[in-house]
């Protein structure tokens, strides 16, 4: 890990900005790098695929000019992970023709006019092949799909795992040429801050490079030719089994494959090389083409990423799985996109899949920070502290800039119900970046559960003024407004929520609710039959459903949808309180009275007031009642007067399941 | 009262807060005493530390006062009393007074401690056992053990019930099931 920053930062710094070639303040860790490149051509898949993952916006700042010299190879935007890549290009360079070496990012560097991406392309480089094949690669890579950066990272990283394999092979330079041409390519991305564009100039880069490489070969070629075609005939051996790994690597992804058969033609040009016709163009249009395979490849891949992105920001998530779903598995095994998937399955409250992806994502990307918020938030929904503060603990030990982690560990503690604590590390968030809207939505969360809630008040808005389509925080508003009775604004405020957000069965059982309050209850009833047709295992929608036609006194329905609803959440005393209310009314005592002992063993203290008096009301007219009532009253009584147990609530409830399962059984 | 059995301690409060059925809102009131030593006053009463104690300076009865912004709902208090530490300083009768202001306060509880070894756990609920709703609550130590004139008091916690589901007027849920889906965060 630690040599492949040095190489991030070495392609960062090397830029499509090339050209100017300025040291830059980089240069001297890229010289570092260097050496630590020398030491993992083998390992720059690997590494390429690492730092793709690793935040490449850290490395953006470095590609300023990156000294061309070295910085060929480090071209490589950060972005794309080539920086592995880069490193690998860097030990190539170094070893072989510094020059050559140099000229391959700094030709195209210093060229990097035509796009970041293909800056790689060798103006002089004897790996003059590989330079185009690397500036193909970029090029791809540098497509900015809609989404900013993401698709970049996961694109760049591809190509450098395909590229390096076939620059590998392809560059006749020498070993370390090979890798230098993935990065390349993956350094052609500007590794500006912002993704898309270093996608964009990516993309751009085929059309325009291709023609100004071709130009560059020819011209250039004549000196490179020679060394390549020596070069080419050591590397076919080489080369070849390289090649049907890399067919094999390749599944849905063009960009292989077309660098496999570009490098058969590269084999064969060799081979015509080896024979000494020294036809240089021939090499070249084979590089073309090259090229052309592995932008069509990368344009490919991007555009698949970028349809899944679309869809995610869209909220039609399990649309986003299905696309995310069907890239080729090692696209799919990383960190980026992982991530997304895990955040459909959370957008979708299917927690328990999302923690799943997630820390499958924590296992092959365990540096990877962003998007570890929306990790905690599943933990958090689903409870597993444990998890959760192990996750607090290493993300605040990795990196206490990032918003992220306080995020995590503000959820941390307020799983364990510290909400002050909790509240100081969502500010803290918020001190270390501004722009974070999920850190205001969580400390408003954290506000109306201390009852603050004119400051939750403006901490929801200041996550909307930072991003408008935070639905989130529009329906912390609305939960808010709620609170204070004011059901008109609060519908205005979920509905608004769902118009961004349009599949949450959540917001839509919420708007019923409201609905209901707002005495609408037709149209409460419809808005509950829409969540209960996006997600049938929504237990809350059918509960509401159920408590809305026991206040129309529709009973036999309510019993009907609680008795499903008893089938799905077995231990929720809420149910069996709603059933025992049901059947007070219906007059069925003994039933209704079953029912809310049931309840009562499921949660002792929590419900104790309501559900006692319940059975209060139930007791009066009702001399002749069995004993058991008459225990409830005392034993609510006297849990209050003792000092209370040193058993938590869960402890009492286990055990009361556990009782209550007994008499299930009865 | 030689014969009189001891109190026994009552659980952590801090378990408490961690069912979630209570949330500690002594940080939302204003808090005063009667009289105190230099050094041994408010903030120690509320450090969360066991070791430190409030001292009075005074006659009795000792008073703590607590203050509210707004009418709040208090469940129970928590005091933690240690003879072993205390000995003469350890309070015996305590009594609790709620109301609006200074010149409004009426006793709803009063309760003899004998050697307690820990929290002792208050319940303040009204005539139809419901939790009060106060603007200020007053905890006046009228006598301490062994006719002691000062008091000591290591730490008082004020509890709110936590409010209910956040839809609806249903009490909460348990299983995890539910409260999944109960919110969007």
């Amino acid at each position: 890990m630690f040599k492949l920053t040095s190489l991030q930062n070495f392609s960062g710094s090397v830029g499509p900005q090339t050209g100017s070639s300025a040291h830059t303040p980089c240069h001297a860790p890229h010289r570092q790098m260097d050496t630590v490149l020398m030491e993992t051509p083998q390992d720059t898949l690997e590494l390429n695929r690492l730092n793709l993952e690793s935040s490449n916006s850290k490395y953006s700042s470095l590609n300023s000019d990156s000294s061309v010299s070295y910085i060929d190879s480090s071209v490589i935007t950060p972005d794309s992970v080539s920086l592995g890549t880069g490193g690998c290009l860097l030990p190539k360079q170094a070893q072989n023709k510094p020059k050559s070496g140099r000229s391959l990012l700094g030709g195209p560097a210093a060229l990097s006019p035509l796009t970041p991406s293909f800056g790689i392309l060798p103006l002089d480089p004897s790996p003059g092949d590989t330079s185009y094949l690397q500036n193909f690669t970029n090029s791809g890579s540098v497509m900015d799909p809609p989404p900013p950066g993401i698709p970049p990272k996961k694109s760049v990283a591809r190509i450098s795992q395909a590229g390096t394999k076939s620059v590998f092979t392809q560059s006749g330079n020498s070993r370390e040429v090979v890798p230098i041409p993935f990065n390349q390519s993956q350094t052609t991305a500007p590794q500006t801050s912002t993704t898309p564009q270093v996608l964009s100039p990516t993309i751009a880069a085929p059309p325009n490079v291709q023609p100004r490489r071709s130009s560059r070969l020819f011209t250039s070629a004549s000196s490179t030719a020679k060394e390549n075609s020596k070069k080419l005939k050591m590397k076919f051996p080489t080369k070849i089994p390289n090649r049907k790994t890399k067919t094999k690597i390749s599944k849905g992804v063009i960009t292989p494959s077309n660098i496999n058969d570009t490098f058969e033609i590269l084999k064969l040009d060799s081979s015509i090389m080896s024979e000494g016709k020294g036809c240089m163009i021939t090499p070249q249009f084979q590089a073309f083409s090259l090229q052309k395979a592995a932008a069509d490849g990368l344009m490919n891949l991007m555009r698949d990423i970028g349809k899944g992105y679309l869809a995610l920001c869209s909220y039609s998530c399990k649309e986003a799985i299905a696309i995310l779903s069907q890239l080729p598995s090692h696209h799919y095994n990383t960190g980026w996109v992982l991530v997304q998937i895990g955040r459909a399955h959370f957008e979708l409250a299917e927690y328990t899949q999302a923690e799943r992806i997630f820390s499958e994502v924590r296992r092959i990307e365990s540096y990877r920070v962003e998007g570890m918020e929306i990790y905690s938030t599943s933990l958090w929904h689903l409870q597993k502290d444990v998890a959760l503060s192990a996750l607090s603990k290493d993300l605040t030990d990795m990196d206490k800039n990032s918003p992220e982690a306080w995020c995590v560990a503000g959820n941390c503690f307020s799983l364990q119900r510290e909400h002050d604590i909790a509240i100081k590390f969502f500010q803290r968030a918020i001190q270390v970046d501004p722009s974070f809207a999920y850190a205001y939505t969580l400390l408003g969360h954290e506000f109306v559960l201390t009852e603050e809630l004119e400051k939750a008040l403006a901490c929801f808005r200041n996550a909307i003024r930072v991003s408008t389509r935070h639905y989130n925080a529009w329906y912390g508003l609305g939960m808010i407004y709620f609170k204070q009775e004011k059901f008109n604004l609060a519908e205005i405020h979920f509905k608004k929520a769902l118009s961004i957000n349009p599949q949450s069965s959540v917001l839509l059982c919420h708007i019923g609710v409201v609905q209901h309050a707002l005495k609408k209850s037709d149209h409460a009833l419809e808005t509950l039959n829409k969540a209960i047709d996006i997600d049938p295992k929504n237990p809350l929608c059918k509960f509401h459903r159920a408590s809305i036609l026991f206040a129309n006194e529709k009973y036999k329905a309510a019993l009907r949808e609680l008795e499903e609803l008893k089938q799905i959440v077995p231990k929720e005393s809420l149910v069996y309180f709603l059933i025992g209310k049901v059947y007070k009314k219906l007059g069925q005592t003994h039933l209704a009275l079953m029912n809310f002992s049931w309840a009562m063993d499921l949660d002792p203290k929590g419900v104790n007031n309501q559900i006692k008096e319940a059975i209060d009301k139930r007791y009066l007219p009702d001399d002749e009642e069995p004993v058991t009532p008459d225990d409830f009253p005392y034993e609510s009584a006297e849990v209050e007067e003792s000092q209370e147990s040193s058993m938590t609530d869960a402890d009492d409830t286990q055990l009361h399941t556990a009782e209550s399962d007994e008499v299930f059984l009865l | 009262m030689a014969t009189a059995s001891k109190t026994p301690p009552g659980a952590d409060p801090k378990q408490l807060e961690r069912t979630g059925t209570v949330r500690e809102i002594g940080s939302q009131a204003v808090w005063s005493l009667s009289s105190c030593k230099p050094g041994f006053g408010v903030d120690q009463l509320r450090d969360d530390n066991l070791e430190t104690y409030w001292q009075s300076d005074g006659s009795q009865p000792h008073l703590v006062n607590i203050q509210f912004r707004r009418k709040t709902t208090v469940k129970m208090l928590c005091i933690y009393a240690d003879y072993k530490s205390d000995e003469s300083y350890t309070p015996s009768k305590i009594s609790v007074r709620v109301g609006n202001n200074f010149h409004n306060l009426q006793e709803i509880r009063q309760l003899e401690m004998v050697e307690p070894s820990g929290w002792i756990h208050i319940p303040l609920l009204d005539l139809v056992n419901r939790p009060i709703r106060t603007f200020m609550i007053q905890i006046a130590v009228l006598a301490n053990h062994q006719n002691g004139r000062d008091t000591h008091m290591r730490q008082i916690k004020v509890y709110t019930p936590v409010e209910e589901s956040s839809i609806g007027k249903f009490p909460r849920c348990t299983t995890v099931d539910f409260m999944m889906y109960r919110t969007i965060r």
